[in-house]
């Protein structure tokens, strides 16, 4: 590994920068990713930051069950992120919809279809610590020596 | 002493102070084990009752499933929400989450289904596809034929003189298998949910 990309990496390591995104939902995954930026759980100290502008972003946090609106959009939003970077699902709803995944609704999960997804976090709404977790090992399998991987 | 300014320099310049300036973390938070999770096995033997299937809300989020000769639940994770209904639905006591069944037990509460039958005499032509295709009724008596007549009073309904009559509701097991065999729409379960709280003894 050449000392560039060692930098690299140790700076990714401590670098993540998170954009979310509600493809429409309850809301209630929506509070627990704020509730990641209160002291109790204080996502910086891991140097994950929240912007929401995708241009600056590595993860995407999608949220919720894909209903018509986001048709296209959601894959220019995550057109717009530069690589390396990496989209993670929070809650049921964008693995299969949860509660509105009924006869008659309009959602069309899952949201992998139509974004590549690296990880999903299940629970409706998944606590804190699990957002945490999930965005912790996605930024060791998929950020480090991204560069030695895609020459 | 607190207010010199070579107090400050002295507190600021110490390793402890520099080190948890520069390296301090909230230590690793556990999930402590009272929360509800995923619904897990406790180990006991499932009769297949389908409670835990018919009390979940979320769609798909559990199924009982064959494990080896006996059934067991399976939580479907994406799905499932971990609201617990399933565990407290379950008269056997075969799942567990969270403190829910120590809760359940110290306060003497219990979900209790109940199965209502209601035929729509104005569909019904009294074919007798339900009493037939009612799994009850086989058990009850397996001579039953196309028609529903049955001279056996242990049988959850069957047909007399061209009229379809219910005689034991309280054996139903909410399975609707008759609802969907029904070719008019003419017999409805409803499948009743009832929360239940012993009375709790003085000086508890
Ligand atoms: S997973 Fe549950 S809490 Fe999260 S957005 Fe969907 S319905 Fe709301
Ligand atoms: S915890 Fe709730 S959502 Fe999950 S399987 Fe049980 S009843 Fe269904
Ligand atoms: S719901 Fe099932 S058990 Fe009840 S009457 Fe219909 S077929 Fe029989």
């Amino acid at each position: 590994m050449n000392i560039l990309q060692w930098i690299k990496n140790k700076v990714r390591s401590r670098s993540i920068h998170v954009a979310y995104v509600d493809v429409g939902s309850c809301n209630g995954c929506d509070i627990e990713v704020l509730a990641c930026l209160a002291p109790r759980y204080d996502i910086e100290q891991y140097g994950i930051f929240v912007h929401n502008n995708p241009r600056e972003a590595d993860v995407l946090l999608v949220i919720g069950a894909y209903t018509p609106g986001w048709e296209e959009k959601l894959a220019m939003v995550w057109d717009k992120i530069p690589s390396p970077k990496a989209a993670i699902t929070i809650g049921n709803c964008p693995i299969s919809g949860c509660l509105f995944d009924r006869k008659g609704s309009f959602v069309d999960p899952p949201v992998k279809k139509h974004i590549p997804i690296a990880a999903e976090v299940p629970g409706c709404p998944p606590r804190p610590t699990e957002i945490l977790q999930a965005i912790l090992s996605v930024r060791d399998t998929v950020f480090s020596d991204w560069e030695e991987e895609h020459p | 002493m607190s207010s010199s300014l070579v107090w400050y320099l002295r507190e600021f310049a110490r390793v402890e102070w520099i080190k948890k300036f520069l390296f301090a973390k909230t230590a690793p938070l556990v999930t402590p084990t009272h929360f509800r999770g995923f619904p897990e096995p406790t180990g006991k033997t499932c009769t297949h009752a389908l409670f835990c299937m018919m009390a979940c809300p979320a769609p798909g989020a559990i199924e009982v499933v064959h494990a080896g000769d006996g059934w067991i639940p399976k939580i479907h994770k994406g799905h499932c929400i971990r609201c617990g209904l399933c565990v407290e639905a379950c008269p056997n006591g075969v799942l567990k989450s969270g403190r829910i069944r120590e809760t359940m037990e110290r306060e003497g509460t219990s979900l209790l289904f109940s199965f209502r039958i209601a035929i729509d005499t104005e569909l019904c032509t009294g074919c007798g596809n339900c009493c037939t295709a009612c799994p009850v009724n086989k058990q009850a008596d397996a001579q039953m034929g196309a028609g529903g007549h049955s001279s056996n009073d242990d049988v959850i309904m069957r047909v007399q003189e061209g009229d379809i009559v219910v005689i034991h509701e309280d054996k139903c097991t909410g399975c609707k298998t008759c609802e969907v065999s029904c070719p008019n729409g003419a017999i409805r379960i409803a499948r009743i949910l009832e929360g239940y709280q012993q009375p709790v003894q003085e000086g508890f």
